[in-house]
């Protein structure tokens, strides 16, 4: 069975008098362990896609299921729960909580599983020197650089042991450099059998992955494997 | 997140914004001492009101008064010998719930000291023992009157402190006793004297060393001017030569205090004095019961009143610190939208935002009550120095435990919309804020 199964899957926004459908028609399967790019420009629907797919959202229409459960019409609190158990995010720009160290960013999705302390600290530490950042607890994030940030998101990401990661323009403040480690970092991931999807504009980001999903207009137009 | 986790979210929320929480808390800090301190202060009141009262007699105090007899038994008031010293005796026998009678008998005369002296005219009322217990009597030297001193008639008299002060005034209490002094001419041996009665302000100002005002109403100024002598000696000595068809029993009355031994059953005591009385009086109503329960409601319901518009004045400012902590948690989340984004983002639920948020309300005005109490001291302190009267504030358990609850309800009330506010905050919408 797909990790990933969309059917049909539309999303209207309401602007006033004005209906947007940023999704339309949408039918998709990831299986486990994929590595998979979804590409287009801006405007096209991707990022809908991946709000749909990371438990953000929910379809107007359509059948959803991801691991093996439907959420086409599932409540905040279920869907919290996906994005807490099944899904890491990491994002453009790291989204970390500036008022917390290094330790407490990458401990906070076990917080909302209900963990003791003691087994979260252990977690998180175990999480943050997988990705290189063990003599980096203490600090703050501003106290960081860019690529550190994005690790400490990608180890927040982790800590829960989700099936599927995902990057959203994950390099895209990032030096190019910094940005090649970063992708290394998703690769391995994958190699190491997490399903992991990037969203990017960037066509050599895309060239990355397995299996690259073009989208333009709400529509999947292109899919190419390689 | 569980309850730990939220309160430690929120601790570390407040310490990351000192100034801000520190003027959220205020507005609770006013509320719960100032919530206090007007307890304290009515506490006070009304326990210095209730001492005051008890020392005049307290409740238990009923005097028996002569009233206009009504129309239809006008004609037959004559027949009732009025309040006489067999109205007390009949009392004392046939009413058990009646503790003490006091008949007294007032005289207007001179006294002075035996060597001459100005004779000043002074209030001399002749009394039985009960007279003491129900005027709440201590001795400061000497005796007592006795039931001896009255059977017998003796020359005896007990002195009140003014007035002992007055006749001598650099003598001690107990330098007094054996002396002697003249009331309408008579040699009267000292027994006793009384203590000085006088308001807790008053005593606190004297020994204080400062000067006691003496432009306020003093309400123990008669008991300090008490001039005692027995009852019998009184009406053999001075009175029943005026109108010889009297004698000690028939001879009207000037007052008649009763002491009800028993307060709780208080009506039933009336009953039977006014049964007793309705008997010696022959039918005839020329007598009234003057309790002070009319007095002490008023005395309790201006201190009602204290309370009630204290208590209302520092709920207000609770209100208004509850407005203010709304203010604040509402600014605080449209400063935190991105960071609530992250948090649904990695899994948070809307109800986990929910308590994060109202934890945090109530953590406010949890530090500021208690804060709060602690001010609140200090402040009873300051107005125990200023209290201008015996009523020094007294701050209860009850008082404090109160406004704390009132402090976090207000918390809790003030949280609770910011909290919705923040937890129906859409992620994807959340996350894209800046």
């Amino acid at each position: 069975m797909s990790l990933i199964s969309l059917q049909g899957v539309t999303k209207v926004y309401r602007v006033g008098e004005q209906e947007i459908r940023a999704l339309d028609g949408i039918d998709l399967r990831i299986e486990e362990g994929e590595f998979v790019s979804i590409i287009g420009p801006s405007g096209s629907g991707k990022s809908t896609l991946m709000h749909l797919l990371g438990c953000l959202d929910t379809p107007t229409t359509g059948r959803m299921e991801i691991c093996g459960r439907e959420l086409s019409g599932a409540g905040s609190s279920e869907l919290a729960r996906m994005r807490n158990r099944e899904i890491g995010f990491v994002f453009q720009s790291f989204n970390l909580l500036s008022r917390l160290d290094v330790l407490a960013n990458i401990e906070l999705p076990l917080i909302y599983s209900g963990l003791p302390t003691n087994e979260r600290k252990e977690r998180a530490r175990k999480v943050a020197g997988e990705v290189g950042l063990g003599d980096r607890l203490a600090n703050r994030p501003s106290q960081l650089s860019g690529g550190q940030c994005q690790r400490v998101a990608i180890a927040r990401a982790l800590v829960n042991g989700p099936r599927l990661v995902f990057g959203d323009e994950p390099t895209g403040n990032l030096d190019s450099a910094t940005g090649l480690r970063i992708l290394d970092i998703f690769e391995e991931l994958n190699a190491a059998g997490k399903t992991v999807i990037l969203v990017t504009h960037d066509p050599a980001i895309a060239a990355r992955t397995r299996r690259i999903i073009e989208i333009c207009d709400g529509r999947i137009t292109k899919e190419t494997l390689r | 997140m569980n309850f730990i986790v939220a309160i430690q979210t929120g601790m570390r929320e407040i310490g990351s914004h000192k100034i801000r929480s520190a003027l959220s808390m205020l507005g609770i800090i006013l509320g719960v001492s100032s919530l206090i301190s007007t307890m304290a202060l009515t506490r006070g009141m009304e326990e210095g009101t209730r001492t005051f009262m008890q020392q005049l007699g307290g409740l238990e105090l009923v005097r028996v008064v002569d009233k206009e007899p009504s129309a239809e038994l006008f004609e037959f008031a004559v027949l009732s010998p009025g309040r006489t010293l067999r109205d007390a005796e009949a009392i004392q026998a046939n009413a058990p719930l009646i503790s003490h009678v006091s008949p007294e008998l007032i005289l207007k005369t001179t006294v002075s000291l035996e060597n001459g002296g100005d004779p000043e005219r002074r209030s001399v009322t002749g009394v039985i023992p009960g007279y003491f217990v129900i005027g709440m009597h201590a001795i400061d030297a000497g005796r007592f009157l006795t039931d001896l001193d009255v059977v017998r008639g003796s020359r005896c008299v007990v002195l009140g402190s003014t007035v002992a002060a007055e006749l001598w005034p650099a003598v001690p209490a107990t330098g007094l006793i054996g002396r002697r002094v003249l009331i309408h001419g008579s040699p009267f041996e000292v027994v006793g004297v009384l203590d000085r009665y006088e308001r807790e302000e008053d005593k606190r100002a004297r020994a204080e060393g400062r000067k006691v005002s003496s432009r306020r109403w003093d309400p123990f100024r008669s008991k300090n001017q008490a001039v005692l002598i027995p009852f019998a000696t009184m009406f053999h000595e001075f009175l029943s030569g005026m109108f010889p068809e009297d004698s000690m029993h028939s001879i009207k009355l000037d007052a008649m205090p009763v002491r009800i031994g028993d307060l709780t059953r208080f009506p039933a005591a009336l009953e039977q004095v006014r049964a007793v009385l309705q008997n010696t009086h022959r039918g005839v109503d020329d007598f009234d019961l003057e309790t002070r329960e009319d007095w002490f409601d008023r005395v309790e319901s201006s201190v009602r009143a204290a309370r009630l518009s204290g208590g209302l004045i520092s709920a207000i400012s609770l209100v208004v610190g509850a407005i203010g902590i709304m203010n604040i948690m509402l600014a605080s989340i449209s400063e935190r939208v991105r960071e609530i984004g992250i948090r649904l983002a990695i899994g948070a639920r809307p109800s986990d935002i929910f308590l994060q948020i109202l934890v945090e309300s109530v953590l406010v005005s949890l530090i500021g009550g208690l804060l709060g109490i602690g001010a609140s001291f200090g402040l009873v302190e300051v107005l125990k120095s200023i209290s201008p009267t015996e009523n020094v504030p007294i701050i209860s358990a009850g008082g404090v435990f109160f406004s704390v609850a009132f402090a976090l309800g207000t918390g809790l009330l003030s949280g609770i919309y910011p909290a919705l506010k923040a937890s129906r905050l859409d992620p994807i919408t959340a996350l894209r804020y800046e």
